[in-house]
This record gives structure tokens, sequence and C-alpha cells, in this order.
């Protein structure tokens, strides 16, 4: 495969997809189902491409802008597997009325550059370049927030774009003095913010303005990443979102913002030493781990419960990032579990609300009965959130635990420890409350099982097969992208 | 090196946190807009003496850039958008005027000591202007928390792209010209879905949610 090809493979689809259905209005469903057609090629491209670097093959490169190494390519699956699955259960393809159809091409359009944007992030090599990227997801994805124009809605969205660019922009400040950093201590001005060259001379870097640095873009992408103190729009853009935006933005922009954090700590600790991010990711990340787990409980929106189930698992990701290679690796594959379950319980989430038409906990109970299939797939999501086996949520669970306490943090890992179970203690309550009793009346009984729950299942049999045994490429392909992160 | 470089950088660099400090005692919205114009035409002027002293000749063209975006461009959309919405005074502030002139002041202060590893690293002529950079940021943030006003908060966060790419200037003479033409689209886009979404509060409901929209919803 030509190099080249990688990165054309992964970043045009996304894009002729949004131009079809930019200019197929007069036929709107076909556009949809070209559109359907083309995001699986990124997928395609991400998965013989990740398969390539697990087997060893040296990164793929493009001038000194584009780079897909095994981290990379962990990201661009997961992107483009999760959207793959919004775009394919979002709407569009049986809208009927004329106001459905506007709103499922806006949702088509943006939701393909929002793809884009944030495959952008994850192939780009030039750190400036992945910052105007992550700034650009924030851009493209805040006018889907209120796609059914509910004043709560804009608001949400409103609130998204405000905390979200101003965070970003700090982020950008960081950038600006790591930069300030490189080009003064002797860094070659053409190859300034690449990656690879940073990592090489982050030796040279003065440490005191690296720590400053850190701090700034700690601060930005935690805030897109959903850290606390950061998270406040979190819930709420979740929760207005509709379930396809949803589960894009909890299952894939959170990791990549999380992602934007790995690439500078690497170099970071090279210039500074590894106790001074490692300290502050662990403050961080278990501030936001009390702050989700806690907060689960007292929800009574099962959409906001998600949310801050999604703020939960961001800040176990960030404290496996602190704990060294076994703790980055339990990390990865927490992000890559969390994607496949969150996104998989948000688009269940749609079908929930199409049915009750309601937000409420209570007023969707006895979801079993009236849906049986959706009910069920909703059920083992949620097992799969609260980390119980057979799923691979359990099995990065137990290695972040590990990795916490072989890195002597045992206070700290206990504290987790305790948090988990609140966390799953409450989404066991909720989760009972939601199943069980009698559906409210009015409710329509009982649903037929189309293609869409076979779509829908996809992810949760990843999960379970992670969990069971985790595939030789999958074992390869995150080991690799660890080594990357050294 | 000309001598009047660092002089020329330094004056830019203090005119434009002087035009921060506008929104800190002004009430008027229009003079919010006109102090971000101003701002944007001291830092392209910024960026042109850079350009002038290191010949680099795509430091003109970010300069240009500034000029027309930042300067013109932008601070039209601002004010089409303040005409908009009714009420041109922004009311309620968290913290009253006098004690945001003293927050800024110890944000100033603190930005000097923040930026005292920075300034030591450092060694072009334009370091002395970096203390002035962080403090912009630094006070442009403060403004987003403390105003409620949806432009407002917009103005300021304008600013606070501004500081940043002051600082970028004077620590390392600019980002990389692909990095800066990302940022100028972005910023562009941003404004733009920022007004769209302010214009849909009036849409999702009749006049209410008008004066939510001047109120805004509580901030972080």
């Amino acid at each position: 495969m030509t190099d080249g090809l990688v990165f054309l493979g992964l970043l045009v689809p996304p894009l002729i997809g949004a131009a079809t259905v930019l200019l197929g209005r007069a036929r709107a469903r076909h556009a949809a189902r070209i559109n359907a057609a083309t995001l699986p090629v990124s997928l395609l491209t991400a998965a013989l491409a990740a398969n390539a670097l697990a087997g060893g093959r040296a990164p793929f490169e493009s001038g000194d802008i584009w780079r897909l190494d095994s981290l990379s390519a962990l990201f661009a699956l997961l992107v483009s597997g999760i959207c793959t699955l919004a775009i394919w259960l979002g709407p569009g393809i049986h809208a009927d009325d004329d106001l459905a159809r506007a709103r499922a091409r806006t949702f088509r359009v943006y939701a393909n550059l929002f793809t884009a944007t944030m495959l952008l992030a994850v192939t780009t090599s030039n750190l400036g370049v992945m910052w105007v990227a992550i700034e650009a997801t924030t851009i493209s994805s805040a006018l889907l927030i209120p796609l059914h124009r509910t004043a709560a809605a804009v608001e949400a969205s409103w609130k998204y774009l405000l905390i979200g660019s101003v965070g970003i922009a700090l982020a950008f400040t960081g950038t600006v003095l790591a930069l300030v950093d490189y080009s003064s201590t002797g860094g070659a001005a053409d190859l300034a913010l690449h990656w690879p060259s940073l990592l090489a001379a982050a030796g040279t870097l003065h440490p005191e303005v690296a720590r400053l640095a850190f701090v700034f873009l700690l601060v930005g992408f935690g805030t897109k990443a959903g850290l606390a103190p950061m998270h406040t729009w979190l819930p709420d853009a979740h929760a207005e979102a509709p379930a396809p935006l949803s589960a894009m933005m909890s299952g894939v922009l959170l990791a990549v913002a999380l992602y934007a954090i790995a690439r500078w700590k690497a170099v970071i600790d090279l210039a500074a030493g590894t106790s001074f991010t490692d300290t502050l990711l662990i403050v961080v990340a278990v501030l936001t781990i009390a702050v989700g787990s806690l907060s689960l409980f007292a929800q009574r929106d099962y959409k906001r419960l998600l949310a801050f189930s999604s703020i939960e698992h961001m800040g176990l990701a960030c404290f496996g990032l602190a704990l060294g290679p076994a703790g980055i690796f339990a990390a990865l594959l927490h992000l890559a579990m969390h994607a496949a379950g969150k996104s998989a319980a948000f688009l269940l989430s749609g079908r929930v609300l199409a049915r009750f038409d309601s937000h409420e906990i209570a007023g969707a109970a006895g979801l079993l009965a009236a849906m049986p299939a959706t009910g069920g797939l909703l059920a083992a999501a949620a097992i799969a959130l609260a980390g119980l086996p057979p799923f691979g949520l359990f099995l990065s669970e137990v290695l972040l635990v590990r990795a916490g306490w072989m890195a002597g943090h045992t206070v700290v890992t206990g504290i987790v420890l305790a948090l988990l179970l609140v966390a799953f203690g409450s989404l066991a309550y909720h989760l009972h409350r939601l199943l069980f009793g009698a559906p409210a009346a009015g409710v329509r009984i009982g649903e037929r099982v189309g293609w869409s729950m076979a779509i829908l299942a996809a992810p949760l049999a990843v999960l379970a097969w992670v969990g069971v045994s985790v595939p030789a490429p999958v074992q390869l392909l995150l080991e690799r992208a660890v080594e990357v992160l050294r | 090196m000309h001598p009047s470089f660092a002089l020329l950088t330094m004056t830019g660099a203090s005119v434009m946190l002087l035009s921060t400090l506008v929104v800190l005692w002004r009430r008027h919205i229009p003079a919010y807009i006109s102090a971000f114009r101003w701002q944007s035409l001291a830092l392209a002027f910024v960026a042109a003496v850079v350009a002038w002293h290191t010949g680099a000749r795509e430091l003109y063209v970010v300069a240009g850039l500034m000029l027309g975006f930042k300067g013109m461009l932008v601070p039209s959309l601002l004010r089409r958008m303040a005409a908009r919405f009714p009420g041109q005074q922004e009311l309620q502030p968290l913290v009253n005027t006098e004690a945001s002139l003293l927050i800024s002041g110890f944000l100033a202060i603190a930005a000097y000591e923040v930026a005292r590893p920075l300034t030591a690293v450092v060694s072009l002529p334009t370091r002395g202007g970096l203390p002035v950079a962080l403090a912009l940021i630094l006070i442009s943030v403060f403004v987003i928390v403390n105003r409620r006003k949806p432009i407002t908060q917009i103005v300021a966060f304008l600013m606070l792209e501004n500081g940043i790419a002051l600082l970028a200037l004077l620590g390392a003479y600019g980002v990389p010209l692909i990095v800066e033409l990302g940022v100028f689209l972005d910023l562009l886009l941003g404004v733009l879905v920022m007004q769209a979404i302010l214009y849909r509060i009036p849409v999702a409901g009749a006049a209410a949610p008008l004066a939510a929209a001047a109120a805004a919803p509580e901030q972080p």
C-alpha cells in the first residue's frame, strides 16, 4: 500500500459523503444510501492499516503533515467504526416528511464533517494541525446539538461551544508555549510542532517552560475530554444532542481529546520527567472519576446518566495514562471498549426516546416489556459499562487497577476501586428501574427485529469477544501503540 | 538588528493590552467591538514589524490576513450581530468594575511571575512583551467568565485568540504558516457558528427567549 493512499482512503470518504448529501438535495434518500456506503471505506482503510502496523510495519508517512503510527491507527479505527454506526443508524434513510428530511440532511452533512475533523486530528503528525482539527470538531458538532431546536438544546449547544472554544484556546496557548520552548532551544524551524521532531528534541527543552505548557494543554484538551472540573458542558450537550451525535461525541470525541493529551505527555515527559505529568493526571483523574460516579445515582434522565458514566470512564482512562506502560495499555483498551459500549448505549437510547417520548428513566419504565430487543441490548450495554464480565471493560478495569497497584499508588487505587463499586451500584439500580415494571399507557408494545438491531448488536459482540479473549492483532496493535508513547 | 524593533513590538503589545482593559470599564457593546478592532490592528502591526525585521515573506501574508479578517471582517460581523439584539449595555457582570480592574491587576502580576522561565529561555529581542501577551490571555479568560452577554463573551474569546497570536509572534516569530491558516479558518467558521446558534435562540420560541439570549445561560 502506498503511504499517501492510506490518508486519502481515510479522509476523503467522509468528505465525499458530506458533498453527496449537500448536492443530492432532490434525491435525499439516494444520497443517504450512498453516504451509508462511503464511511465504511474509511473503516476498511483504517482496519487494513492497523493490521499492517500491528504486523510491525513502519508508520505510514506523507510529507511533514501526515503520519499514521499504531496509536493513530487505533484511534482512526475507533473513529471510523463508531461514526459508521452513527451514519447507518442516523436519521435520513427512513425520513418521510419534508421537515424531517431537511434535518436529516443537516445531520448527515455535519456528521460527515465532524468525522473528517476527528480523523484529521489523529492522522496528522503536526501538533498545530492536530489542534486546528480538534477545534474544528467543536465547530462542526455544535450546530447538530439543537437539531430539533428546543430551547434547552440551543442553550446546551451554546454552553458546549463557548466552554469548548475557550478550553481549546487554552490548549493552543500550551501548544504555542511548547513551540516557543522548542524554537528557543535550537529546534529546526521548518519542523516546528512536527511530533517526531519534537520528541527527538524534547531532551533539550527547558523543563519549567515545558511544565507550564503541559498545565495549559491538560486544562485545554481536558475540557474537550470532559475531565473535571472542566466537564460542566458535557452532561447538557450529551443529553440534548440527537442520539447518533451523542454516540459519536461520547464514544470517540472524548477519546480523541485524551489522545492529544497522551501525545503531548510523551514530549513533556522527556523534557521534564514523568513525575510532574503523572501527578497532575492522577489528581485530575480521581476528581473526574469521583464526579462521574457520585453523580450517577441522582440522575433522572437516562441520557444524562450515560453522560455522567462517560465522565467516569474518561477519568479511568486518564488514570491509566499516568501509570506507565501497563497503565497506558489498559487506558487504550479502556477507551476502545468504552467507545463500543457507550455508542451502542446512546444509539439504543435514541430508540427508547422515539418510543416512550420521555427523557426520564421513570417515564421509560417497562422497557423490556415494550421493546424486548432494544431493552435486552441496552441491558447488555449497561452491564458492560458497569464493568462486569464477560465484557471488555471488565478486563480493562482489572488491568487498570493492577497497574495502579504495581505503580505503588495503593491508596489512590483503593479510592478508584471504591468509586467503581458506587458506579456499578448506581447503574444497576437505574437499569432495574428502566427495564422492569409496566410501560406507561399508550406506549406501543412489541418491536420488529430488523437489520438495525443486528448493527446495534455488533459493538456489543466486539465487547464480549475482547472480554473473553483479546484477539492477537488487537493485542499487538495496543502493545505497539504503547511503544509509540514511550 | 534595528534598535527600534523591540520598542515597536512592545508598543503594539501594550496597545493590545489596553484595548482589553476597555472591556473592563465600558458597558457599551459597540465600544467592545471597536476595542477588538483596534486590538486586531495592533496585532497586524506587530506581525508586520516582525515580518520587516526577519524578512519572512509569509509573515506579511499573516499580517495581511489579520488586518482583513480580524481587523475588518469579524468586527463587521459582530456589529451586525449586536444590532440584532436589543440593549447595547452589559448590565450584570458577576464582579463590579472596580473589583474587575483590581483582579486584572493581579492577573497581570501573575502573568509576569508565570512568564519568568519563559523570558529566561527566549533570547529574541521581543521577549520583553511575553508577559504582556500572557496577561492578555489571562484577563480575556477572566472577562469571559465574568460577563453574561453572549456577544461580550464572543468579543473576549476573540481577544483571547489575539493574545495567543501575540504570544506566538513575540516568542517564536509566529506558528508555521499551515497552522496559522487553519487557525484563521477555525476562527471565521467559529464566529459564524456562534452567530448561527445565537440567532436560533429566538427561533426556538417567541419573544421570551430573546430576553434569555440577552441574559445568557449560566456560565462555567
